[in-house]
């Protein structure tokens, strides 16, 4: 990555700003502790100037000048110029002890500026200056030591902050390009997205932080997306392949037709037969888009509660006289009866799916058969079940009826699009539930299993 | 009746505007909604046949403007939009009914009188008569020359819609719509089991057979002429 580009990135951005922020609290936070020792320390300074001040001054308690004398001399050789200094004149201004020559400072505190002549080089001194009887003691203290302190202080920080700045751009540089290294992956992800590679997920880290619950969330929708390609891929596949059947019929059909009309002959037999086709074609089509508009799941913002007992009853009465008419006999075994048999959902769809299960019974049984519908409460659970007593469909096949456009090679020569229990599927899908097929020797059983949406009632 | 047709393919509108005037319709042809939009605030048409994608103002948008400046035309939508939510869509927008393209002109024909010739709300009878065929709709009773007739309620239901359309035909869709509310075609033959009901209930045992069979379009419920 170039470095500029680096900068632009957002981690790196935020490191960087964070390191500068924590260096300048640091600088600032140091300058104030520097501040606060070096008035400290030159107040000490001061009291120990005027103590030493005090204590020679002492010795003249009693007016003895030899002793302040020989005090302020005795002083003045136990200690080296560089660090105290002591001085000790007449009224006239004439020295009388100590080493160095003040002059004439005022009273109380004041300062000798490094460079004075007669003094040591480089050092400025704090000097306490009173009258001793008659005399002028002056007792001054080298800045040496406090300036030492200052300075080690000073570069004991100036360090520190190196370090802390150091510390603070490179561990802001290693969380952000740990940071980085993970958006990296969402935008690589992304990136084979967009080239077609819907499989692609975001690799997650397991620790359960934002990234990863964003990733989670991207995952998802991939996963969805995915599902929904993949569908739509399905069902172009089985338009294009259920679809170039009845077309190519529909050509033979209309050459037959060209060829009768060129000899002379009625052709309306074949429009006839072309318009059959044409409408299978169409009912076909829009099977398939219904199914793909349900599973887009739009119809989701209208789900209310629905009362199963009452779908069923409706398709009872419905599809009764029209089972009657085949010699067969249509009939609600069992109903909850009560508020217990409400779920969440669509009731038109709802009716449709039972439309299609009672419809296939219908269809694909012998005279004869008994057709029940149930509704029954399993724990949480509503479970609404069609049966009959007709011929069942292999266990082997019972997965591959769900499947847009199959068929059982018994019920090619039977009218259908082969969409009825995709159909069913795809509602039962929308709805939450889950739809089983079971022999029961004689017959079949498909039962739908949906969430209850209230609690069951007596 | 007069019928304004907005439509912007040459060839459906050529087969829509011979098939209405065939059936003694005038038939007026507007291609962009905003001519369209003009054209019925200044003329009366007894219905408007809408495609939703139409050039310059989208049908649905013509339709809303239409309604929001108090026109008041049954509109049906002709569309090859044909999902649920797009015909909740569209009846929101003030259409009146809904047919998906592809049709069969026979229905469109069939939708267009029942909408042309739908009564005003508040002319709302509760007794219904075709020949010497009465339905109380208050009472739900049914009687032929006199005589009662038990009905189940879906066949009320039927005959009640088939005797509102009296004259005209009602199309096994329109059927399934009115009186099932189905929106998709059953694979089995409930129509024609209900009308089959019926008819053994109210033609069979009398003289004249009031409730006629149109051929691969629907039924229809008059006097015999």
């Amino acid at each position: 990555m170039h470095r500029l580009e680096l900068l632009r990135r957002t981690p790196f951005r935020l490191a960087l700003s964070f390191a500068l922020l924590f260096v300048l609290a640091f600088v600032l936070s140091g300058l104030v502790i520097y501040q606060l020792m070096r008035s400290d320390l030159s107040q000490r300074l001061d009291e120990a100037a005027r103590e030493n001040f005090s204590v020679m001054a002492a010795t003249y308690g009693d007016g003895d000048l030899e002793d302040l004398v020989a005090t302020v001399d005795s002083h003045a050789q136990l200690t080296s110029p560089k660090e105290q200094l002591f001085s000790l004149a007449d009224a006239d201004g004439r020295h009388l002890a100590g080493n160095f020559v003040a002059g004439n400072p005022p009273d109380g505190l004041s300062v000798i500026r490094e460079g004075r002549a007669g003094l040591p080089e480089g050092i400025s001194y704090r000097v306490y200056s009173g009258k001793v009887g008659g005399n002028r003691l002056t007792v001054a203290l080298s800045y040496a030591q406090t300036e030492a302190l200052e300075s080690l202080i000073l570069m004991g920080f100036g360090w520190a902050s190196t370090l802390v700045a150091l510390l603070a751009v490179a561990g802001g540089a290693w969380l952000a390009s740990r940071v980085q290294r993970r958006l990296d992956a969402v935008a690589a992800t992304l990136g084979d997205v967009s080239q077609g590679r819907l499989h692609a997920r975001i690799p997650l880290m397991g620790s359960g932080d934002d990234v990863d619950d964003v990733s989670m969330q991207v995952n998802r929708a991939l996963e969805r997306l995915q599902s929904l390609v993949e569908g739509m891929r399905q069902v172009t596949n089985d338009i294009a392949h259920d679809l170039k059947t009845p077309l190519n019929r529909l050509q033979i059909i209309l050459e037959a037709a060209d060829n009768k009309a060129a000899a002379g002959e009625s052709v309306s037999g074949e429009l006839l037969e072309a318009t059959t086709e044409i409408i299978q074609i169409n009912e076909t089509f829009a099977a398939l888009l219904r199914i793909a508009q349900i599973e887009a799941g739009a119809r989701k913002a209208r789900f209310a509660d629905v009362d199963l007992d009452a779908v069923v009853e409706t398709i009872c009465e419905i599809y009764d006289d029209v089972a009657e008419d085949q010699g067969m006999s249509l009939a609600v075994k069992k109903t909850l009866q009560g508020p217990g048999g409400f779920i969440h959902g669509d009731s038109e769809l709802l009716t449709q799916m039972f439309a299609n299960l009672v419809e296939n019974a219908l269809r694909h049984c012998p005279g004869g058969t008994n057709v029940e519908l149930s509704v029954r409460r399993d724990g949480d659970r509503i479970v609404a079940t069609v049966s009959d007593n007709g011929p069942g469909i292999p266990p082997e096949e019972h997965e591959k009826v769900f499947r847009r456009l199959y068929r059982l090679d018994k019920s090619r020569s039977t009218p259908g699009s082969g969409l009825g229990l995709s159909l069913v599927r795809t509602i039962a899908d929308l709805h939450g539930a889950t739809v089983m097929l079971a022999n029961r020797n004689p017959g079949l059983v498909v039962s739908v299993d949906f969430p209850a949406s209230g609690p069951a009632e007596a | 009746m007069r019928i304004l047709l907005i439509e912007d393919d040459r060839r459906t509108v050529d087969y829509i505007m011979r098939g209405f005037t065939e059936s003694g319709h005038v038939c007026d042809v507007l291609a962009d909604g905003r001519d369209a939009l003009f054209a019925v605030t200044r003329d009366r048409y007894d219905v408007i046949v809408a495609d939703r994608m139409i050039p310059g103002l989208d049908g649905l948008s013509t339709v809303k403007a239409m309604r929001a400046a108090g026109v008041q035309t049954p509109v049906l939508f002709l569309t090859a939009i044909g999902g649920i939510d797009d015909r909740v869509e569209g009846l929101d927008a003030g259409g009146d009914d809904y047919l998906v393209k592809p049709f069969a002109f026979s229905e469109l024909l069939a939708r267009v009188n029942a909408l042309g010739r739908r009564p005003p709300a508040q002319e709302q009878r509760s007794v219904l008569r075709v020949a010497d065929l009465e339905i109380d709709l208050f009472r739900r009773l049914v009687t032929r020359q006199g005589q009662r007739i038990e009905l189940q309620p879906r066949e009320f239901k039927l005959l009640e819609v088939l005797m509102r359309s009296e004259g005209r035909v009602v199309t096994r869709t329109m059927l399934l719509e009115q009186v099932w509310s189905f929106n998709f075609d059953p694979k089995t033959s409930v129509v024609e089991t209900h009308i089959s009901r019926l008819r053994a209930k109210i033609d069979k045992p009398f003289e004249r057979q009031l409730l006629h069979t149109v051929r691969n379009i629907g039924y229809s419920l008059h006097a015999p002429t």
